[in-house]
């Protein structure tokens, strides 16, 4: 396979000077954060706000797309795990925007430890040098999200959260000694990033503040772009194209399905198994 | 609306530093009646009276489309609606609605120039994945403008048609010049990135749950959009760590 390492480096270059960029104009959102949370002072979610946002999740439950099903490892299980959750009252004692970010916050820090792990593994270490590069990158951009999402739930006056998020932790550690080829590793990050998206998509509806509105937006736009590149590369993999794999690709090789299978739908629409609960993140 | 481009600059730079202003936009009232008419689209065919009035229903915020088996468009369901205009202008939520029909109107246009020149033999040989991409990308914008459009009807507002105005005269211009594949690649991009943005920017604009729901789901396929273009282009198909928004039309 023929890797154009000074040009994938240029355009590693050219993205993390993009993360410089786009980390300065945190401040200015921060700042009007900080304005709202003097002005909110601590204020804990209304039953109703908890009562609506479970029940927008029981009807977006009635929706389970099985295409998504069948990527999620584990899925049945989850299924279960969240409707578990899904059933019971909200305990936490946060103001659900603030539950929210720190949910948010402890899937960025789940999606870090996992594309790690996967660093380590012998196959995705020495193994397709555009895969590898990917995996550090997007490692580096989600630790970047998690960093801010934790500056803003503490901008708002609460406590950042930095463990993994524990519903989505044991998706990915019955998935790990099952890690066997590149597809397994490449499954298994895309149903993170799934639950990622779609969660951030979810909570949009829910949020009150708006640099919250902002920020989960920008990252949600981000993660799903981790997603389609996965779903292509899982693609490529599957069908015996990893030489396709590489940039700048020979375009005119590539299989007709490659201009589709990233976004298999015109909506991205909410499976309620890969939104993870707003108090599932949260710091007690 | 008012634009800010700059004529002196190349078509596609142009495209790129226009937008139009907000001004235009009300965003203060009508948010509240446009909610209620997001809610009345879906499940308006049983119910809608010759007045445009439709009884209220509940919420869901993905629903089967029961005519053609395919998932329907988030945020286009059940309840009641009421025009959202302040002497007959577009406000609040159903002003941004508009704005994003316009810019659905433009990309179905211009994927559909660029499927029509494919065919033609325009734009030399076109490799099987950027047939289906487009061939895809064109679909998946129709769906949207009908989304938009399902739910600005139900506003008590006419279906948007007409592309935006500010930008389809820069877009025709700069399609003009598209003589291969990569430079059609280029367009597509532009336009994705302008929609993309614009939604993004919109989001926190919006008030309506269902109408943020919508968006955002379009929001994030535009945005896949691109990492393909990006890759076919050769280019890093996730170059941000965070979405910007500085090609919004918002």
């Amino acid at each position: 396979m023929t890797i154009d390492d000074r040009r994938l480096g240029e355009l590693l270059t050219e993205s993390n000077d993009l993360h410089h960029d786009a980390l300065r104009t945190m401040p200015a959102t921060l700042s009007d954060v900080r304005d709202y949370a003097h002005e909110s002072g601590d204020r804990r979610p209304e039953p109703a706000e908890l009562e609506t946002f479970n029940r927008r999740r029981m009807q977006a439950a009635t929706h389970i797309r099985d295409s998504n099903g069948a990527r999620l490892v584990g899925g049945a299980a989850l299924v279960g795990a969240l409707a578990t959750l899904v059933g019971r009252p909200a305990l936490a004692d946060q103001a659900l925007d603030i539950q929210m970010l720190q949910t948010a916050s402890s899937l960025e820090r789940l999606a870090v430890n996992t594309y790690k792990a996967a660093l380590g593994l012998p196959f995705i270490a020495s193994g397709n040098a555009t895969v590898k590069a990917f995996a550090e990158t997007t490692m580096s951009q989600h630790d970047e999200h998690r960093q801010a999402f934790q500056a803003l739930t503490e901008s708002m006056g609460a406590t950042a959260q930095d463990e993994p998020n524990p519903v989505f932790q044991k998706v990915v550690d019955e998935a790990v000694p099952t890690l066997m080829t590149p597809i397994d590793v490449v499954n298994l990050a895309a149903a993170l990033e799934e639950v990622a998206t779609e969660t951030y998509l979810f909570d949009l509806t829910m949020f009150e503040d708006t640099a919250a509105k902002e920020l989960m937006g920008s990252v949600m736009g981000v993660e799903c772009q981790h997603l389609a590149v996965l779903l292509a590369v899982a693609a490529l993999l599957d069908g015996g194209g990893e030489a396709l794999i590489m940039i700048p690709t020979d375009v005119a090789a590539l299989p007709a399905a490659a201009g589709s299978v990233a976004f298999p739908e015109p909506f991205n629409t909410i499976n309620d198994a890969n939104v993870a609960p707003a108090e599932s993140g949260a710091v007690s | 609306m008012t634009t800010e481009s700059n004529p002196q600059l190349p078509p596609l730079e142009r495209l790129q530093s226009t937008t139009l202003s907000r001004r235009k936009l009300i965003f203060t009232t009508g948010t509240a009646v446009f909610g209620a008419a997001l809610l009345a689209a879906c499940g308006s065919d049983a119910n809608d009276s010759a007045d445009g009035t439709s009884n209220s229903g509940t919420s869901a915020g993905t629903t089967p489309d029961a005519t053609t088996g395919t998932t329907a468009a988030p945020g286009t369901t059940a309840g009641e609606e009421a025009p959202a205009t302040t002497d007959g202008e577009a406000t609040g939520d159903l002003a941004i609605a508009q704005l994003a029909a316009g810019l659905e109107v433009l990309a179905v246009s211009t994927y559909q120039s660029a499927a029509d020149a494919a065919g033609s033999g325009a734009l030399g040989e076109v490799p099987p994945a950027v047939g289906e991409y487009v061939a895809t990308a064109l679909a998946h914008h129709q769906a949207h403008l009908d989304a938009w459009n399902k739910v600005i009807t139900a506003a008590g507002s006419d279906e948007v048609t007409e592309p935006n105005a500010e930008l389809a005269p820069v877009v025709a211009e700069q399609f003009a010049g598209v003589t291969d594949v990569i430079g059609a690649a280029k367009l597509a991009l532009e336009l994705e990135m302008v929609a993309s943005h614009t939604y993004l920017t919109a989001i926190p604009l919006l008030e309506a749950p269902e109408a943020i729901e919508l968006a955002g789901s379009i929001q994030i396929v535009d945005q896949q959009h691109q990492s393909i273009l990006l890759f076919v282009l050769g280019e890093y198909p996730v170059p941000d760590v965070f979405q910007k928004t500085d090609k919004s039309a918002a």
